[in-house]
């Protein structure tokens, strides 16, 4: 058996393994290789009524969560920006945390 | 050119329901005069606001799905800006999207029935089959012999 994590649609690929430093020095961090939320799940429409959705994507200070961070694809992380947008409009979520 | 939309307002919190429902017959008035037609309703009740607006904490929200012409959100739009008691409102088309998300669902399905009846399956899930991620992580069959030469 292959040591694969089961992971939704992220088996290409290799994952993101500790690489060898400039200076010969080996950094043993394992990073599990990060998978859109939204594809893996299926998830096709991101509303911006579906609060419980999208708060995960909105930390504490209610700014919109870095790609770098949630591992969003580009498409989704654009559509969930729209959401967020929306959502802030009508008071659903909100702007900033004082 | 009829399309849909979403108009989801926020009402005040001191108006009473006979307020609300008051409202909503102004905007179906509105959309029967202009030839659209509301498709859906829902009063999703008061609820707490993410942040004030005015001297707001609390609110009443209103979806309603229309199908009309761009005039006709044009002017729902503005009626509802000049209405004190609507404190937030949003349009938002949303035909396109949809047809796009169908769309998306449609070829998702046509490949995973595809698929499974490339691997010898029936083209449907089969209740018992464990979760869609185990199912997955299964593509990887390099290795894998067939089940008779076990």
């Amino acid at each position: 058996m292959n040591g694969r994590k089961s992971f939704g649609g992220g088996g290409r690929g290799k994952s993101a393994t500790g690489q060898q430093g400039k200076d010969g020095q080996r950094r043993p961090m394992f990073r599990r290789r990060k998978v859109c939320k939204f594809c893996s799940d299926k998830i096709d429409d991101i509303n911006y009524k579906d609060v419980r959705m999208l708060m995960p994507f909105v930390p504490e200070r209610a700014k919109v969560l870095p790609r770098r961070i949630s591992g969003t694809c580009a498409l989704h992380q654009r559509k969930l920006r729209t959401a967020i947008m929306r959502a802030r409009q009508l008071a659903l979520i909100p702007y900033t945390t004082e | 050119m009829n399309r849909k939309y979403e108009l989801v307002y926020v009402v005040s919190p001191e108006a009473s329901d006979e307020q609300v429902t008051d409202l909503h017959t102004q905007i179906e008035s509105t959309v029967q005069k202009m030839n659209g037609q509301i498709e859906k309703t829902e009063n999703w009740g008061r609820r707490k606001l993410a942040y004030e607006i005015g001297r707001h904490k609390e609110g009443t929200y209103v979806l309603e799905v229309i199908n009309g012409t761009g005039d006709l959100m044009k002017e729902i739009d503005r009626r509802l800006k000049v209405i004190d008691l609507v404190i937030r409102h949003l349009v938002v088309r949303v035909d396109e999207e949809q047809g796009v998300v169908e769309r998306t669902k449609a070829r998702r399905g046509d490949t995973s029935r595809r698929r499974r009846v490339a691997r010898g399956l029936p083209p449907e899930r089969q209740p018992g089959e464990g979760q869609r991620g185990d199912v997955d992580d299964d593509r990887d069959d390099r290795f894998d012999m067939g089940e008779e030469l076990r």
